[in-house]
């Protein structure tokens, strides 16, 4: 179903137009790349030899070539964006005809530190590729998420500057199906957060830390901390039934997920290594395994709304 | 001798630590039955209207109806107690879910939208209530198991704590629904 043969004439003619585009950029790269590598040897041949015009030709290749990549890198980029907006674009709806994707929108910075499942403000973020569209009576969009965060040591000869990843993945939120005031987080169960959460609740000393919500499916709490302002309404969100699907959901993947729902909306971040729905430059596009890593992953996502069951809307909420 | 003070002064803030958790925990569990209670008067709230709604369609369910108005004038008593409450909600729930199950004799009433409205509170208060119900059983599982645990169960026996018993459903609600015997009915 992902392979090209599938694609009707009109996204066909598309990809043969983005094909001619992607060898010609590909020759120039490559012409670029040779001036500016044969540059390299020419200049240690005539530091070698000491012989100034033979320098001066092997500086110029190889500045000339590294310009020549720069002026290129717009028609590169035009290239990329034209893949995402006019095959990945037609491509998505084979899936549901809602779907659309918007290469250069993202999760806003403000929206991934509101969904709260992050406990740092990222100090390097970057976001694309925002996927949206309807799924049934429910609303959605997921975007592809790059965000670190630095931390400063004070060292003998200065401060030193290490950058650490926050989170790299796609982050999809959803309008849910049901309402809710308070804020819940569930997140991956990490290392000695049962000792700590024995210590918030059995000494008083502790005790200003969120409130840990301790829950019934043994599986579920074996693989996450849930932490809610109102332990009734995080156990309204979290049936028994929606507990046992996120443990499904979280099976399907290789990194564990993280959930929040706050104001009305659920946000999950699937944390990921690839980044998709990148055009290839020195590969032909005309293969049959083009899309498919970037089709699965847009329909893994669509599945989200099935497994939660979240076009079931009979709590009062249309 | 200072060694003796130390270990005197840290057992005492061990015994004050458990002591006022105790405290906590049980409180907590009298909070969790409050939150139950408040989520049953939501519910108990919405008979009026729903009686209201449907007897306008439902010409042939009065006694189904005149249970549904005695059983929420029982619940409005002020002087209840906790297991009352419990058992006329269990009660109340079976009738409006009997009722629920003769809408599909009036199409009249399925299509009025001011009951489509009801029942989708309806549902939610079930969902709500199922949510605190949950609660309540946690927090009567965290102070039980403080309460029987060493060395929270020496502290807890010189406070005269008992262990409190969770909520559960009754026995009849524990069977599968067979549709065949709801429709039979």
């Amino acid at each position: 179903m992902d392979s090209i043969s599938h694609l009707d004439p009109a996204t066909m003619e598309v990809l043969t137009a983005l094909e001619a585009s992607r060898i010609s950029l590909r020759k120039k790269r490559v012409i670029h790349l040779a001036i500016c590598f044969t540059g390299i040897p020419i200049a240690i041949i005539g530091f070698t030899f000491t012989t100034l015009p033979v320098i001066a030709i092997g500086i110029i290749c190889f500045f000339a070539g590294l310009i020549s990549i720069s002026v290129n890198l717009g028609a590169v980029d035009q290239y990329r964006l034209d893949f995402k907006q006019k095959l990945i674009a037609q491509a998505i709806k084979m899936i549901d005809q809602s779907l659309e994707i918007d290469p250069k929108r993202g999760l806003s910075q403000d929206e991934f530190f509101g969904s709260l499942l992050f406990k740092k403000k990222p100090d390097k973020y970057m976001s694309e590729d925002r996927v949206s569209g309807n799924a049934g009576k429910t609303k959605f969009s997921f975007s592809e998420v790059q965000a670190q965060y630095k931390e400063l040591t004070i060292t003998k000869k200065g401060t030193q500057e290490t950058w650490h990843e926050l989170f790299c993945g796609v982050i999809f939120k959803a309008d849910f199906n049901k309402n809710f005031k308070e804020l819940t987080v569930v997140q991956p169960k990490a290392f000695g957060s049962d000792v700590a959460e024995w210590f918030g609740s059995n000494t008083p000393f502790f005790s200003g830390a969120k409130e840990r919500v301790r829950l019934e499916n043994p599986e579920f709490e074996k693989n996450f901390a849930t932490y809610s302002s109102d332990q009734i309404e995080s156990r309204y969100i979290l049936t028994p039934l929606m507990m046992e699907s996120i443990c499904r959901l979280n099976d399907r993947c290789k990194d564990s997920i993280s959930l929040s729902f706050v104001g009305n909306i659920i946000t999950i971040a699937f944390p990921l290594t690839r980044n998709y729905f990148e055009a290839p430059l020195f590969e032909s596009l005309m293969t049959d395994d083009l899309m498919k890593e970037d089709l699965n992953l847009v329909r893994h996502i669509y599945q989200v709304i099935e497994t939660l069951d979240l076009n079931t809307r009979i709590w009062g909420k249309d | 001798m200072i060694i003796a003070l130390i270990i005197i002064i840290v057992i005492a803030v061990i015994c004050i630590s458990i002591y006022n958790s105790l405290i906590a925990k049980k409180n907590q569990t009298d909070n969790a039955f409050a939150a139950i209670d408040v989520m049953l008067k939501k519910r108990f709230d919405l008979l009026p209207n729903l009686v209201e709604t449907v007897k306008k369609y439902m010409q042939y369910e009065g006694d189904l109806l005149t249970k549904i108005v005695s059983l929420r004038s029982r619940a409005s008593n002020p002087g209840l107690s906790n297991e009352e409450k419990l058992s006329i909600d269990q009660e109340l729930s079976r009738e409006v879910k009997g009722l629920m199950v003769n809408v599909e004799n009036y199409p009249n009433l399925k299509a009025d939208q001011s009951f489509l409205n009801l029942q989708n509170t309806w549902t939610e208060s079930e969902e709500q209530i199922a949510a605190a119900r949950r609660n309540y059983n946690a927090a009567i599982t965290d102070y039980n198991n403080a309460i029987m645990m060493f060395p929270g169960s020496i502290i807890a026996g010189m406070m005269n704590y008992t262990p409190k018993t969770v909520l559960s459903i009754p026995e009849t609600e524990r069977n599968n629904i067979s549709a065949k015997d709801l429709f039979n009915s």
